[in-house]
Order: structure tokens, then C-alpha cells, then sequence
């Protein structure tokens, strides 16, 4: 609320107040600053809401719904739970099994765009990049550019993505991603595409509103929204896992931590 | 105090959220530590290492037992540190420090940090994913 009067009272100072009548004074903020560039996604973003931050005002912006679970064909839905269901039994024995962040691997797409850490959004006439802080992570998005077609498509962490703008909708298409590449345990084929429309929502916000499609494991398409909010004069931090001390039990395969440091 | 209650609800809040919805918290999940037991220990710092994907601190302190022991204190990463912050060079080796963590739930002297208190007197906290302490620090 504090930011919400802040922006108030610079758009105030900025417009003259003296010059308005009093009417204009009291409309809602979003009507004064609605000439923002819609086309403009660069810049230091972070989720929203963020967890834990108390200090953040989420009257303005609704926080999206949970994702829900892939809607997996019937064949790869009993496995799937059956791991979640592993998978929450561990961390309740406090033996949580050990996962690629346990080794230090990137995320990769969609993950990425979680963003856990702060993310950063350069822009250009030709591309535009998104840097996730976590494990330094890089997404290079072509504008109209053409995909490659699967048999050709190097699989890789990020994939091959193309964007075009739709209006103000920044539409983003993704292949290739490596199979061990998985976002909540969920298998995909070479088919998987991940489709993004990003879009500003404010001044301080853009959404993005993922769809991912897998003929041979989805029963139908998985979608969610994830909003971000901007995190302003932000400068991104270096990550290098550099000196990783969680393991994998040899025995057990759950996530252990090496005590003391190496000389 | 209200404003403390507030903080408080929103984290229980965000981390019940957090859990319902399956969504990764961090580097890793914290389930090795014990969920509500902690402890608070002075003692003196042997290494302190800012690095990813975690800060450790190498503390050398007794716990209630009055037994002696090297703890590995897990902290969150230098990101979330400068930005709930911490500076790199602001903890030296032989500095007297006290902290409250959570200890591995296996009895090893190793931990994760919830709150700080450095040698100057300032008390920290180790970000969003890692919780809040449950004890008072002084």
C-alpha cells in the first residue's frame, strides 16, 4: 500500500495537481499510468507473490492458482503418484530423496520460469533473453524465427524457442527439451511443446500464461499462469555451484549434506 | 506486535500455500533438518564460506548438552542473503556469533540457519525458504 501511495503521489506530482480537476486526482492509479509500453518485458522481475514476503501488497495484482497436476494420460498417472506419494513419505521420515538441484543442475524450461530467483529480461529486435539467477541460468527466445522440426531439434535444458508478438501478447513457442528435463516429475515425449503468451498486466507486472502439450503423455493440454512482479534498480547476482555439498546416499538415494569445509 | 503477528500468519500462510501446491522452495528440500526443534548456540566461527549454492558457516559451540562439537551451518545463497541483508565479509573467522538453527534430523553437527546474531550485535535472518526462528535469540 505504501508503493501504491508512493506511485500515486509521483504520478500526482508529475501530472500538476493543480492543473486537474478534482475528479481525476481520485481515479484509480491504473488509469494514469496506463501509457506504458505493453510491448516492453525488459527488466529485474521477481515471482509474485513472493513466498514469505509480508511486506508485499497483493490487493492489486490477484495472485494466480495453484498449478495443478499434469493431466497425465491414465497409463502414467498411477506411476506418477505413486513417486509423489514416495516422494512426500520421504521428506515426512526427513530422508527427502535426492533430485537434480541436489547435484546442482539447472532447472531448465518450463522450471526456469518459475522463477525462484530474480530474473532478468533483455529485449532486442532479434531476441529477447531471460536470465533466472538461479544456477545462471540463460533462455534465448528468436522472434519470428521458425522451429526446428523435432528429428532436428537438439534436445537441451532450455530447448529451441521462437517468439512473435500478437498485439501486446508475447507468444513464445518451445522444443527440444531433454527427457530427464522434467518440471514436478512429469515425463514427456520429443513432442512436448511449451507454449507461453506473456503479457503486461501493469506497470509493475506480466504475466505468463503457459500451456504444455504432449501428445503421448498428456490426455490434454497442462496449463497455469505465473505472474511476476518488478523488482526495480536490481542487480542480478552471480551462481556457481562452486563448492556443492549435498549428495545423493549412495545406498539410499536420499539428498545428504557433506559436513565441514574442504581445506 | 500486531505487525509481528501479521508477519508471522503470512509466512505460516505462504509456507501451508507452498507445500499444498508442491512448488520448490529453494536449492533443495529442508526435510533433512528437524521441522520444529531448534536450538540456539554461541560459539566461535571457525570458516565462514560465501558461496553457492549455500553460505556455510563452520561454528565450533556447545549445544544444551555443554558438549563441545564443529557445527556446518547451512545458510540460504549469497542472493538471498545480500537481498535479506547480509554483506560477504561481514562474519571473519574467531568472530562469537550465536545462532538458532534446526539440526539434521540424524544427530550430526550440522544444521539450518533460521536467525543470526554477528559479532557487532545485528541479527539477521536466512531468508524466505528457510523459515523463521521459533526460539528468541537473546
Amino acid at each position: 500500500m505504501q508503493t501504491l501511495t508512493r506511485r500515486l503521489l509521483c504520478a500526482t506530482l508529475l501530472l500538476g495537481v493543480s492543473a486537474l480537476p478534482a475528479q481525476e486526482v481520485r481515479d484509480p492509479p491504473k488509469t494514469r499510468v496506463a501509457n506504458f509500453d505493453r510491448r516492453d518485458l525488459s527488466g529485474t522481475w521477481d515471482r509474485y507473490p513472493l513466498p514469505l514476503d509480508a511486506h508485499q501488497d497483493t490487493s492489486v495484482v490477484p495472485p494466480p492458482p495453484d498449478i495443478p497436476p499434469p493431466p497425465l494420460k491414465p497409463e502414467f498417472k498411477a506411476a506418477w503418484e505413486a513417486h509423489q506419494k514416495k516422494v512426500d513419505e520421504a521428506n515426512k521420515r526427513g530422508e527427502p530423496i535426492a533430485t537434480g538441484y541436489t547435484h546442482c543442475i539447472p532447472d531448465g524450461m518450463p522450471a526456469m520460469m518459475m522463477a525462484m530467483f530474480p530474473m532478468e529480461v533483455l529485449q532486442t529486435k532479434r531476441q529477447v533473453t531471460i536470465i533466472q539467477e538461479a544456477y545462471n541460468q540463460i533462455r534465448r527466445i528468436y522472434l519470428n524465427d521458425t522451429l526446428p522440426a523435432v528429428e532436428d531439434a537438439e534436445p537441451g535444458f532450455w530447448g529451441h524457442s521462437a517468439g512473435r508478438w500478437e498485439g501486446d501478447t508475447f507468444v513464445v513457442e518451445t522444443v527440444g527439451i531433454k527427457p530427464h528435463v522434467q518440471f514436478r516429475n512429469t515425463p514427456h515425449s520429443a513432442d512436448m511443446r511449451i507454449h507461453e503468451r506473456m503479457r503486461r498486466i501493469t506497470p509493475d507486472h506480466f504475466e505468463n500464461m503457459v500451456t504444455v502439450t504432449d501428445p503421448a503423455y498428456l490426455a490434454k493440454p497442462w496449463q497455469w499462469k505465473w505472474v511476476y512482479q518488478r523488482r526495480p534498480n536490481y542487480k542480478m547476482f552471480e551462481y556457481v555451484c562452486e563448492d556443492n555439498r549435498e549428495y545423493a546416499d549412495p545406498e539410499t538415494g536420499a539428498a545428504r549434506m557433506r559436513l565441514g569445509s574442504k581445506p | 506486535m500486531i505487525y509481528k503477528h501479521r508477519r508471522a500468519l503470512a509466512a505460516v500462510t505462504a509456507l501451508g500455500l507452498l507445500a499444498a501446491s508442491g512448488q520448490a522452495l529453494a536449492h533443495h528440500s529442508f526435510a533433512m533438518f528437524e521441522p520444529t526443534k531448534q536450538i540456539r548456540m554461541t560459539g566461535k566461527v571457525k570458516d565462514f564460506r560465501w558461496q553457492n549454492p549455500h553460505v556455510y558457516i563452520e561454528l565450533t559451540a556447545a549445544d544444551a548438552s555443554g558438549e563441545s562439537r564443529n557445527w556446518t551451518i547451512e545458510c540460504a545463497n549469497p542472493g538471498i542473503l545480500n537481498r535479506v541483508g547480509w554483506k560477504f565479509n561481514m562474519i571473519k573467522p574467531d568472530d562469537t556469533i550465536t545462532v538458532i538453527v534446526a539440526p539434521l534430523r540424524t544427530g550430526e553437527p550440522g544444521a539450518l540457519l533460521k536467525q543470526i546474531k554477528i559479532a557487532d550485535g545485528r541479527i539477521f535472518g536466512n531468508g524466505g525458504p528457510a523459515g523463521l526462528p521459533n526460539i528468541p535469540i537473546e
